[in-house]
């Protein structure tokens, strides 16, 4: 019935394809001025050609986004293009014959594609376990270090590099100097995923979990066990404070001047421009010296776009059209200038860097350049099922650290539970 | 009433003294109690009227900024969405669809049914009346992806139908109308029967104007229940000249981590305009609804 | 049903094939579904998916978060419906009182009934605001330092009150109407009997009254379960961290936004035996209630 259903609406297509435009939709979940970006882009796409008309349709958050596909998957009226969120990447590429891998897609419809064109932190995050990439990263962003440059020359210090040099001068001097010295606005992605990557340290079995799906997750270790330790201690001395599991909340302090420094998104600059009235730049996400000397790359945040599939050729060579139109430097750049989101490519960078768009905001660069170190063994990202739940039970308990419900040790221990739990659950989904 | 006037004689200053006072208590009790509930309204009201970086630093205002009539122009009247054709006019329409629509055919289907389960001899009453009572409070939320599937099968998804249908399964509407049509007096089925009338001429010359109150109380409730749905809209209309109010609203709202300022005085302007419709009706047919509900709770 | 009904064969079942069948497409088969895959753990897109018994259920049996969630939705069910309840009460009461200006505060007092769950939590977003919150600073006046979204109890609070705020205007109606539905000669002969108009209140008033404070305490524990939603999901503000959460949201976290379908189902099938339990319990009180009138 429903392959009936979803060959009957492909005839239909094809039979009127011949004469009209190939139309496709593409279901994201960018809200407010970054949704108007997005239209941007597929008016602009639309204006470039005369052969196919891509729709855009604002589905709610990633997760009703998300949700709201696989319903739709499921009755076979998928959108051609589905914006997917990090956490929410396995369940997607768990599901094989849900989506082409869109180095397939580009493959077939003979669009050049090489992994090496992309800038090394964003090449593996949506890639299978063999290195080919199945979902086209779209708004990528990376954890990075906001400051505020009046706070520090007041405090008479520099952005730290390290988590050492934090503890020891850069947070003390800035207390001294009437501010909260750190905030923070996603544990699980900064303090966790990012913090494994940065040190080079495994967050799960199976490569990640890249290898396949009977993963358990290795959180509870001593490195982050420590740095928790650390942020107890330095929210009880007045060094970081935190203002619960939303985003906002944390950058608002930042942006009224309250905290001298917060981690945020790579993303986040082109908002902060407009927020804030003080002058302000960015570094590296700092790192412990005491666990590594050579602090590696991040990974990249945010979401990818992924082909669904079941949809006539015709769609799906729209649909690469699209994705060649999405990737060109010209495109990227722009989005980056908008948004503040990574140009994905290393062309886009470099289109970037020519125009002197980094002479003028140099922070909007750090998140690339962070993405751009070496890489190590534990750097490309990870693959866990579940993994929304899993956001959320660390979230949860790191909650209960900082607000002193619960200890650093029992508080991994239900994580690490937890989650292998959930990794369970999931690999059972997958037969 | 004589007792009346002998206590009030026996000891009259203070009666009427205590009777001022409990009056003045009543009515500061009313005053603050009416403060209560209205000041977040007065607020978001203020509030609409400042750009958003304002809001964001400052949060809600109790003086009035300069930006009121744009905000609330922005809101009604500014194009969005990749068609440019969605504004707050059209996610007004859409939400008058949604609400009457829902109200309306709740009413007729669930007043059918109470019909059908009070005043006929029916083998199977006491099982149909379970299959639909066991729905009563089984919230949308629960059963939300089923009946998502259930509509793009029926090929009923971005249609007003599909937004409506699945929001009358719940038997909310035919539980007030049974315990109304349960409360009329049997005489007046008897005399009908005496005239002559059938059951269809008795329900639409006698019942169905009797219950005029009881459709009124239903209407407004449902009316409201439906204009304010969120999530059912969200899954089933991919079509953005579907879009309701309160959708428009929590997609401003949603920015929670976005790069960008959120709108949020066209947000707060669009939840009054959202809230106005309903209100209206609610005082509007006020005294009905109360009457209406007076007659149920019999 | 009707002593001196009509014996027509086939119009009830005209009259009833409406509303059974939307009830049959959208609720029975959602129902059916979600008992089916409640035994299964199976992959959203409907590729893969393994029987597992009654695993789910165990799970949710052995889950201590599970247990937190239920207990704080019978804390939060229980003061939500009292305070709404009694708030609402003591304006209907006092608003039958007056005699002057009762139509303006019934008319003031109903507005809210008409905002949006959505719209209800953003105010609380605002005004719980920590920064710049008006009520955020209120409580700071008394040396609470009130944080919404970091502090457990605190969060939960400022819920309570936005649902409590929203749900007041439906009983104030309600229970207005049940008021000034008691007789004339009822009151006018309890105002002889008793000069003292609370004791008044409690020996003639309330035991009248009961029947709607009945029905409106159903209306309300469902309300609190199911219908604030909106509210407790716009103030997590998209993150549920280690803030309260009721059941139906706790279903929704996990099948809407994490896609477990067969853990979040065997939630579903609980809730609605729950539900069950709740509708004959109503109906039982609710014949009684018809018998002795």
């Amino acid at each position: 019935m429903k392959l009936l259903k979803i060959a009957a609406t492909g005839l239909v297509f094809a039979a009127t394809s011949a004469s009209a435009q190939t139309e496709i939709t593409w279901w994201h979940a960018m809200g407010g001025q970054l949704g108007e970006t997005v239209n941007q882009i597929a008016e602009d796409f639309n204006a470039s050609q005369s052969d196919y008309k891509i729709t855009p349709v604002f589905k709610g958050s990633y997760e009703e986004t998300l949700t709201a596909g696989i319903a739709a998957f499921r009755a076979g009226e998928q959108p051609n293009i589905m914006q997917v969120f990090d956490a929410g990447a396995a369940t997607v590429i768990g599901a094989k014959g849900a989506v082409i891998p869109v180095q397939d897609l580009l493959a077939a419809n003979d669009v050049a594609f090489d992994i090496n064109d992309y800038i090394p932190g964003v090449r593996y995050f949506y890639a299978d376990a063999d290195g080919k990439m199945i979902g086209m990263p779209f708004n990528s962003s990376t954890p990075i270090l906001y400051y505020n440059e009046d706070a520090l020359a007041k405090a008479g210090v520099t952005a730290p590099k390290t988590w050492e040099e934090f503890a020891s001068t850069t947070g003390p001097a800035l207390k001294e100097a009437g501010y909260i010295p750190l905030s923070q606005s996603h544990l699980p992605w900064i303090f966790t995923e990012n913090f494994h990557s940065r040190h080079d340290l495994p967050f799960a079995s199976n490569n990640n979990g890249y290898d396949g799906a009977d993963t358990e997750i290795l959180v509870n270790n001593d490195a982050i066990k420590a740095h928790f330790s650390a942020l107890k201690d330095w929210k009880d001395q007045g060094l970081f404070e935190w203002y619960g599991t939303g985003w906002g909340d944390n950058a608002k302090p930042f942006e009224e001047g309250k905290v001298a420094m917060w981690l945020g998104s790579s993303g986040s600059f082109g908002g902060l421009v407009q927020k804030v009235d003080f002058p302000f730049s960015a570094t590296m996400l700092p790192y412990w010296e005491g666990v590594t000397a050579e602090p590696k790359q991040t990974f990249i945040g945010g979401a990818a776009l992924f082909a669904m599939s079941g949809k006539s050729d015709e769609e799906n060579k729209a649909t690469a059209e699209f994705f060649s139109f999405l990737t060109s430097p010209e495109v990227q750049y722009g989005w980056h200038k908008e948004t503040g989101y990574v140009p994905i490519t290393e062309a886009a960078y470099e289109v970037a860097k020519e125009d002197g768009h980094y002479n003028e905001f140099p922070a909007a660069e750090v998140g690339i350049q962070q993405l751009s170190l070496p890489a190590g063994d534990n750097t490309k990202g990870y693959r866990m099922g579940f993994y929304v739940q899993i956001r959320d039970v660390m979230n949860r308990e790191y909650g209960r650290i900082l607000t002193g419900e619960t200890d650093v040790e029992t508080a991994f221990a239900n994580i690490e539970a937890e989650s292998n739990k959930l990794l369970e659950r999931f690999a059972k989904t997958q037969n | 009433m004589a007792d009346l006037t002998q206590t009030q004689i026996a000891q009259p200053t203070p009666s009427r003294l205590r009777f001022k006072w409990n009056t003045i208590f009543d009515h500061l009790i009313l005053i603050a109690g009416s403060l209560l509930m209205l000041m977040p309204l007065v607020y978001a009201f203020i509030t609409a009227s400042y750009d958003p970086v304002t809001i964001h630093r400052e949060g809600l205002a109790l003086t009035f900024g300069d930006e009121l009539g744009s905000n609330f122009e922005k809101a009604l009247f500014e194009k969005g969405g990749f068609t440019k054709t969605v504004d707050g006019m059209v996610m007004l329409k859409n939400s008058f669809i949604l609400g009457i629509g829902f109200a309306v055919g709740k009413i007729i289907i669930s007043m059918m049914a109470a019909y059908a389960i009070v005043y006929f001899r029916l083998r199977f009453a006491t099982f149909a009346f379970w299959i639909i009572f066991t729905t009563l409070l089984l919230p949308l939320e629960v059963r939300i992806l089923p009946s998502y599937e259930a509509i793009q099968r029926l090929g009923m998804a971005n249609t007003y139908s599909g937004l409506i249908v699945p929001l009358i399964a719940s038997a909310t509407g035919t539980f007030f109308f049974r315990q109304f049509f349960r409360a009329v007096p049997e005489e007046l089925v008897e005399a009908a029967r005496i005239d002559g009338a059938g059951p269809v001429k008795f329900f639409i010359d006698i019942l169905v104007p009797l219950s005029r109150t009881m459709i009124a109380a239903i209407f407004i409730i449902m009316f409201v229940f439906g204009w304010n749905q969120y999530l059912w809209p969200t899954l089933i209309t991919t079509d953005e000249s579907l879009f309701t109010l309160v959708r428009g609203i929590k997609q401003i709202v949603l920015t929670y981590s976005d790069a960008a300022i959120p709108e949020h005085g066209q947000a707060l302007a669009l939840a009054i305009v959202a809230m106005l419709p309903p209100v209206l009706i609610v005082i509007f047919f006020q005294s009905w609804f109360v009457k209406g509900l007076t007659e149920s709770d019999k | 049903m009707k002593r001196a009904g009509f014996t027509n064969p086939w119009l009830p079942i005209l009259l009833l094939v409406p509303q059974l069948s939307i009830i049959v497409v959208f609720f029975y088969w959602p129902a059916a579904w979600a008992i089916q895959s409640s035994f299964y753990l199976q992959d959203p897109f409907g590729f893969g998916s393994t029987f597992v018994g009654a695993e789910n259920y165990t799970d949710i049996a052995q889950s201590i978060e599970y247990r937190k969630v239920a207990w704080f939705t019978v804390y939060f069910t229980a003061i939500v419906t009292f305070l709404s309840l009694s708030i609402a009460l003591l304006l209907a009461v006092k608003a039958d009182n007056v005699l002057r200006g009762a139509k303006t505060y019934r008319t003031l007092l109903m507005w809210v009934y008409a905002i949006a769950p959505p719209v209800a939590g953003f105010l609380g977003i605002m005004f719980f605001d920590q920064s710049h919150g008006p009520l955020t600073r209120f409580f700071g006046f008394f040396g609470w330092d009130f944080k919404l979204g970091v502090d457990y109890f605190d969060t939960a609070t400022a819920m309570i009150i936005v649902a409590v705020w929203k749900q007041i205007p439906v009983n104030f109606i309600f229970f207005l109407s049940g008021l000034q539905s008691i007789p004339r000669s009822v009151r006018e002969a309890a105002l002889i009997d008793n000069n003292s108009g609370f004791r008044r209140f409690w020996d003639v008033t309330f035991p009248l009254l009961a029947p709607t404070a009945f029905f409106l305490l159903i209306i309300n524990i469902t309300y609190a379960m199911f219908d604030t939603f909106g509210i407790i999901d716009t103030m997590m503000k998209g993150e549920p961290g280690a803030n309260p959460m009721t059941l139906v949201y706790k279903v929704y976290l996990d099948g809407f936004r994490g896609n477990d379908l067969g853990g979040s189902s065997a939630q579903s099938v609980v809730l609605m035996v729950l539900v069950l339990v709740l509708t004959i319990f109503q109906f039982r009180l609710i014949e009684r209630r018809i018998h002795y009138t």
